[in-house]
Formats: structure tokens, sequence, C-alpha cells
């Protein structure tokens, strides 16, 4: 009995000297930071200034701020642009990824490029594919006759920019995750099409894409994300110019705190992370109820 | 797979994923062989004129030191392999608990590290700056360790747990009767089988710390801790226009370990991302 015991708690010990390093820096360095995020929001927090409570002062310039209107515009633009145009392109690198093939390892391994070249890299490099004069984006675009893009001059030019050049990074994550769910479904159930005589597009409509529902729910939610947080491509490409047509809300977020204003940089850094949390809760209960409904 | 039935749609598949290879081939590499045919060319607007051929802008980004580009690259390498070595170590302990040991609230943490992963890098930019700075760490090696283990902590911590998950806890519970510790256990009997999954754990670790952007430019001022990214992202030309040639060569340095880890551990960067995601 005694022996139990002292085993019992020793398991205790054991389990507060391995966890608790695992959580300490997190708490200490995400969520404290955090928190205090939140509660700063609420605060009149301007270098060379005292601080002080400000209640909801913060927020009810938010509300009226024309800047803000643009950013949240632009973000959520580029989001219902981008994601369903990465979960496209990512379903269809994925399909090809699959297919057996001799040529099937080398796509596998240089779908990996893109995603594992730093963000700030990738936009250098696009903002010189993006160049007016000489850069090949341009070359390609009068090659077929049409006058020259001003990609990154113009509030039109700049949008497509960054969502070509984030769908440049980010699909290959996508068609990786999908193809997992891919080659999780059961190989006898295509044949049982087969034999039904089902066509390759009903075979398609009818078991792959039903049972990747799961899968692209979780694809949905990371990119979403994702692409509300957006910063290193358009802090390179744009910096959220022209005119501030491109400043996502982190970036707007983050001019502000180097600008010295903590108070309102807090504020807008607490409505994206409600967004976040509003869409986490809502891509969630979407994918439940659908597969309730089966 | 498709498997497929008539002669005729064998043919159009077989076209189809012709034409999607190469479509996908240029899609993927083109902005990558783009990078390396400005760093090597003597002028950026080459598409249309002539080329010319010169490594001079290798030499000028590794020899000139007013470029600091040497220093990033030890900073970046320094700072990306402590981060992902010391968590990879520290959260192969919680995983295993977490695994092992029932107790009470143990949905709760999980659930907490998982939502940590989630936060919007913003939300903790502008305090993590003032604790850092309240510790005198802005700009060392150190000041960017310790948010890094902190930010990757959780998506660490997570693919480990679905590795672990796998290894039958007959193993460490023989261990255990034998009178080892949980710790020994660990070390002895769960880690070599979980090998793969460290490896690949640690890769991912490694790139994401490498490749993050928005802490190490906040959390930087100058070359003595400055990471490659930031470096490039803020690169100026001495004398105005941008040196794009030399912004590349740069690029290509930083990007060839990269690309090099990607293809040769294809196979375990995959798993573990996807293990990072469904999981979670």
């Amino acid at each position: 009995m005694g022996k139990r015991i002292s085993r019992a708690s020793s398991d205790t010990v054991w389990l507060a000297v391995l966890l608790m390093p695992a959580l300490l820096l997190p708490v200490a360095l995400i969520l404290m930071p955090a928190l205090c995020t939140f509660v700063n929001g609420c605060m009149q927090d301007v270098t060379f200034m005292p601080r002080r409570w400000a209640g909801l002062a913060n927020y009810a310039r938010l509300v009226q701020d024309p800047a803000l209107f643009h950013s949240l515009r632009f973000t959520l633009l580029f989001i219902a642009v981008s994601v369903p145009l990465e979960l496209a392109c990512g379903l269809l690198l994925a399909l090809l990824m699959q297919v057996q093939s001799p040529l099937r390892g080398m796509l596998r391994a240089l779908v990996l490029i893109p995603w594992a070249i730093p963000a700030a890299i990738a936009g250098r490099v696009w903002e010189l594919i993006y160049s007016y004069n000489w850069g090949p984006a341009n070359y390609l675009v009068k090659l077929t006759g049409a006058p020259a893009v001003n990609w990154l001059g113009s509030s039109t030019g700049a949008f497509l920019a960054i969502v070509i050049a984030d769908l440049w990074k980010t699909v290959p994550f996508v068609a990786i995750i999908l193809l997992a769910g891919l080659s999780a479904i059961p190989e006898h159930l295509y044949r049982q099409a087969e034999v039904d005589g089902a066509s390759f597009i009903r075979r398609f409509v009818a078991i792959t894409l039903p049972l990747l529902r799961p899968v692209m729910i979780v694809a949905i939610l990371f990119r979403t994300i994702d692409a509300l947080r957006i910063f290193d491509l358009i802090y390179i490409l744009t910096s959220g110019g022209p005119g501030g047509a491109t400043s996502s809300l982190s970036l707007l977020g983050y001019t502000y705190f180097v600008g010295g204003d903590f108070g309102y940089g807090s504020a807008i850094s607490t409505l994206i992370f409600l967004i976040a949390l509003l869409v986490a809760l809502l891509v969630v209960r979407i994918g439940r109820f659908g597969s309730s409904m089966r | 797979m498709f498997v497929l039935s008539t002669a005729g749609e064998r043919r159009l598949q077989r076209l189809l994923y012709a034409a999607g290879f190469c479509g996908a081939l240029f899609f993927l590499l083109a902005p990558v062989i783009f990078m390396l045919l400005t760093a090597l060319s003597q002028r950026p607007d080459f598409l249309g004129n002539n080329y010319v051929m010169t490594t001079r802008h290798f030499r000028e980004i590794l020899t000139t030191p007013s470029l600091h580009f040497v220093r990033y690259c030890i900073n970046s390498l320094a700072i990306s392999i402590a981060s992902a070595g010391i968590t990879t170590i520290i959260a192969s302990g919680g995983a295993y608990v977490a695994t092992r040991f029932p107790f009470k609230g143990r949905t709760a943490v999980l659930l907490m590290i998982l939502s940590l992963s989630m936060f919007p890098q913003i939300c903790i930019a502008g305090y993590l700056y003032r604790i850092i700075a309240a510790a005198g760490m802005v700009n060392t090696w150190l000041g960017l360790i310790l948010p890094y283990i902190a930010w990757i902590m959780p998506l660490t911590f997570w693919i480990l747990i679905s590795y672990f998950s796998q290894i039958p806890q007959e193993l460490d519970r023989a261990a255990f009767i034998d009178g080892c510790s949980p710790l020994r256990t660990l070390v002895t009997i769960v880690f070599p089988l979980a090998a793969p999954g460290l490896f690949s754990t640690l890769l991912l670790a490694f790139i994401f710390t490498f490749n993050e952007f928005m802490f190490a430019l906040i959390l930087t001022n100058d070359h003595a801790a400055r990471t490659v990214p930031v470096g490039i992202a803020l690169f100026q030309g001495l004398h105005g226009e941008l040196p794009w040639g030399v912004i590349m060569a740069a690029s290509v340095i930083t990007t060839l370990p990269v690309i090099l880890m990607a293809l040769l551990f294809q196979r375990h960067i995959m798993q573990g991302l996807t293990r990072g995601a469904i999981k979670g």
C-alpha cells in the first residue's frame, strides 16, 4: 500500500517536472503578452505620456477610423479571394501528386520548395518579378500583346500581385494536407464505382469530394486564420501601399506599435484576435453541422 | 486513386496529367529559377537582352563587411538550431507524460496549448517586445531564442503527441516494472522508437524558426542579432537603386540549404506537416 502511494506521488512529480517546462515559456511569452495586449486595448498608452485607463475610447476610435475600415475590407477581400483559390489549386496539385507515375516522387519533393522558402525571401523574389520595366510578369503580359501592368503601384495590381505571390507560397501546404486526405480514401470504393460504370468525373464528385470534406475543413481553417494575419509578404511587396490600399490588419497594427501608439495598436490586435476566434468557431461549427447531416 | 476504365479515358488522363505536371512544375519552380538567373546575371534586366553571366554578386555579398550577410547567416543558424533543439527536447518530455499519464485537466491543457498556436502574431508582438526589452535582451540571440521556443512549442508538442501515442505503452510499462524512472524510460525506450518522429519535428521546428519574420523584425535592430529574412527584407542599396543581383545572391545562398533539406527529407517533412495539421 505504502509503495503504491509513493509511486502515485512520484508520478505527480514527474508529471510536473516534464510537463511544466513545456508550458512555462508559451504561457510567459505567448499567453501573457496576448492577454496584456487585450487589456491594453482599453488603455491610453502612447510613448512619452502616462499610461491610463481609457475604457472603450480606442474602440470608439476604431469604429470611425477610415484606415481601419480600409484595412478590414482589404483583409476580408484577400481572404475571400485567396482561400478558395488556394483550395482549388491545392486540390489540383494534390490530385497530380497522387497519380501513380515515375514523376510522382519528383513532384512531391519539389512541392516543398515554395513552402520551405522564407516568406521574406519569397516576397523579395516576387517584388522583382513584378518590376514594372523588366520583371518577368510584365514580360509575359507584353508577350500576349497587352499593355504592361503596374503591379505594385496600382491598387488592383497590388491586390492581384499579393494574391498570386501568396498562392505560390501557400498552395503547396494545402496540397500536402489534401494529399494526406486523398491517400486515406480506401481504393476499393473507386473500384466498386468503376464496376458500377461511374465515370471519372462522377467518381470524383461522389467519392473524392465528400470523403475529403473533413480535411478540407482543416485546410480552410488553417488558411483562413493565416490569411487573416498576413504580414511578411505585404510588408515586403507593398508596405501596405499604394496609399494604404493593401494594408492588412496586421500591418496596420504593426504601424501603430512602431509609431508608439500601443493602446490603439492593441485595440486593432484584439480585433484581429476576435475575428480569428469567430472564424475558428464558424468553420468548426459548419464542419460539424455538415457531417451530422450525412 | 482513380481507376480508369476505357482506353479513351486513359488517354485523356495521360494528357491531362502531362499538362498538369508541366503547369505545376512551371508554377512551383519559375520564381526560384528566376531568382537564380538574376543572382548570376550581370544586370537584372536580362529578359529580352543579352544574358551575361557573373559570380560577382555572390562574391560581393559574401565579402563586403558592411552588408553583414555572413553575420546574419550565423545569427539565423544559431538561433534556429538552438530554438528547434531546445523546443524538441522540452516538448518531448511534456508530450510523453501527456500521452502516458492520464491526469485531471489533461484535455484542458492540450486544448490550451493548441489554441496558443492559433494566436495571431501581432497580438503577441507588442508586449513581447516590452517583456524582452525589460529583460534587456533586445537585439541578442537569447532575446529571439526564448520567444521562438515559446512560439513553436505548441506545434512541436502537438506533433510529438501524435508520434508518441503510436508507440505501444506495454514497452514503457515493462520498463517501469523494472524500476526505470519516466525520464529514463523516455530516453532509453521511447526516444529510439520515436527517432524518425523526433527528427521530423526537429526539421519542422528549424524551418519555422529560420523563416520567422515578425518577431525577428521587432526584436532586433542591427547585425548583432538580425536574422537572414529580416536582413534581406531590409536590404537597402548603397546608392539608392536596389542591388537586385546582390539581394538575389543572398536569397539563393539562404534558400539553398532549405531546399536541400526539403528535397532530402521530403518524407519526414510531409509526415510532420500532415500530423501537425490533421491532428490539430
